[in-house]
């Protein structure tokens, strides 16, 4: 067979990769958006509606709360998924190896759970939603400082501008609402200030942590454990913690929520949409790399407020428009890399024996 | 218990010094006792994954008529880091 048919079937080989990774990075975020609706929803009924934004503890226990059954419900959810995929049998291979593997499934857990969402609850409660979501908007380029400094990923000139193009696109769209926001006389901005810096960092530091484990495990697998994981710091330490140290009524709040029918069905809505996007999200690192991944995920704040109008029939505002422009702008940036580039997404100093 | 399948094509990789992907195949059927195209895609992608992450190394490829059909194949061989990374994971020892 010719040297340029066999040429060509390489180059469509990376191509077709390169596609893959960077269409489950957008069905990240096409998931993530979407989670918005149902995860917003939920705060709208009992016993969450009760909860006025005044009781800063009892909306962060209810945070807590809501947060452990819905990692229960994504486990379930990712169950599914490996029951098809037949991957069950290597999730529990791979889980039983803590000390050499799982372990960093257990890290990335607690910096995806724990540090990232409650940082980002605690921007929203002591600045505003608009703060948190801008804060989180800068998670990619923690997760690439950290992916380049830990394992050398490779970040080229055209994937950094990329990468900033759409966070600027994010911005864009929550920025002009972050003036109505900022109150300087309010005392305990700074717990919000560090909120938002933990939710970056969470997020962040989440896919190189995990990066290092899928290295040698599956990343459908591999997103298995790190929920196994979150469902067990959740219902083990935190909450049983909560319980025995505070007031706060965190039997009362899990019994109110598995019995009352509509948070449920918004609760298994959101873990839907989170276990497939988290998917997508894994699968995504692994083809075209943490830093791409996460930019191209970040893409959720325009599927978010598309999401929401179509639910809520509140249009966007104009800047919108332009911060969509954007981001679209940035992630096609993002795409022209050549094929080739991507599909070697480390500088590992091997030399290469094969173009 | 087995071995998790990722770790399995390392050592397989790392010992052989050098296998087609093809090879890789079979014997990862024979030792998870799988079949079909749908595990053999499968295989295929984490053999991606690990040569993007840097844990192996193509080094050849050709393309070969498999059951009527004309694939691209590759030969694998596990890199330097790959080597670090069987150690710090456990599958190699140092």
């Amino acid at each position: 067979m010719s040297h340029t048919a066999l040429v060509q079937a390489i180059h469509r080989h990376h191509a077709r990769n390169q596609r893959w990774g960077f269409t489950w990075a957008l069905w990240t975020a096409i998931l993530w958006g979407a989670w918005y609706v149902p995860g917003t929803a939920l705060w709208f009924e009992h016993p969450y509606v009760e909860i006025t934004a005044d009781q800063q503890s009892l909306r962060l226990a209810a945070t807590a709360v809501m947060t452990w059954i819905h990692a229960i419900t994504v486990f379930f959810f990712l169950l599914i998924w490996n029951l098809l995929l037949g991957k069950v049998k290597d999730y529990g291979r791979t889980i039983v190896q803590f000390k050499k593997i799982s372990k960093w499934y257990a890290l990335a857990s607690l910096c995806g759970g724990p540090l990232a969402i409650f940082g980002s609850y605690m921007a929203m409660g002591f600045v505003g939603p608009v703060f948190a979501a801008i804060s989180s908007l800068f998670y990619p380029v923690i997760g690439a400082i950290i992916a380049r400094l830990w394992y050398k990923e490779k970040i080229s000139q055209r994937a950094a501008i990329g990468m900033c193009i759409i966070i600027f696109g994010g911005m864009v769209i929550y920025g002009p609402s972050l003036f109505g926001e900022m109150d300087t006389s309010n005392p305990n901005a700074w717990l919000g200030y560090l909120g938002g810096l933990m939710s970056a960092i969470g997020w962040g530091s989440e896919g190189a942590v995990a990066g290092r484990a899928m290295d040698v495990s599956d990343p459908d697998v591999g997103i298995h454990c790190r929920f196994s994981f979150e469902v067990l710091f959740w219902g083990l330490i935190i909450l049983p913690f909560l319980a025995s140290f505070t007031d706060l009524p965190i039997k009362a709040l899990i019994i109110d929520t598995i019995t009352h029918g509509k948070a449920m069905l918004w609760i298994v809505l959101a873990a839907a949409c989170h276990a497939y996007c988290y998917t997508a999200f894994y699968k995504s690192f692994s083809l075209i790399g943490v830093g791409r991944g996460e930019a191209i995920g970040n893409l959720y704040a325009v599927f978010a407020l598309i999401f929401i109008a179509a639910f809520t029939l509140q249009l966007p505002q104009w800047y919108f428009i332009v911060g969509l422009f954007l981001t679209v702008l940035g992630s096609f940036v993002m795409f022209s890399e050549s094929a080739e580039s991507v599909a070697e997404l480390r500088d590992t100093g091997d030399s290469k024996v094969y173009p | 218990m087995k071995l998790h399948q990722k770790g399995f094509l390392l050592i397989t990789i790392c010992k052989s010094g050098g296998i087609w992907d093809q090879q890789l195949i079979n014997k990862v059927f024979a030792e998870y006792d799988e079949s079909g195209d749908f595990r053999e895609k499968s295989i295929r992608i984490t053999l991606d994954e690990l040569a993007a992450a840097g844990l192996v190394k193509r080094t050849d490829n050709k393309l070969e008529i498999i059951n009527g059909k004309t694939k691209l194949i590759f030969k694998y061989q596990i890199s330097d880091f790959g080597i670090t990374r069987m150690v710090d994971t456990g599958l190699l020892l140092p």
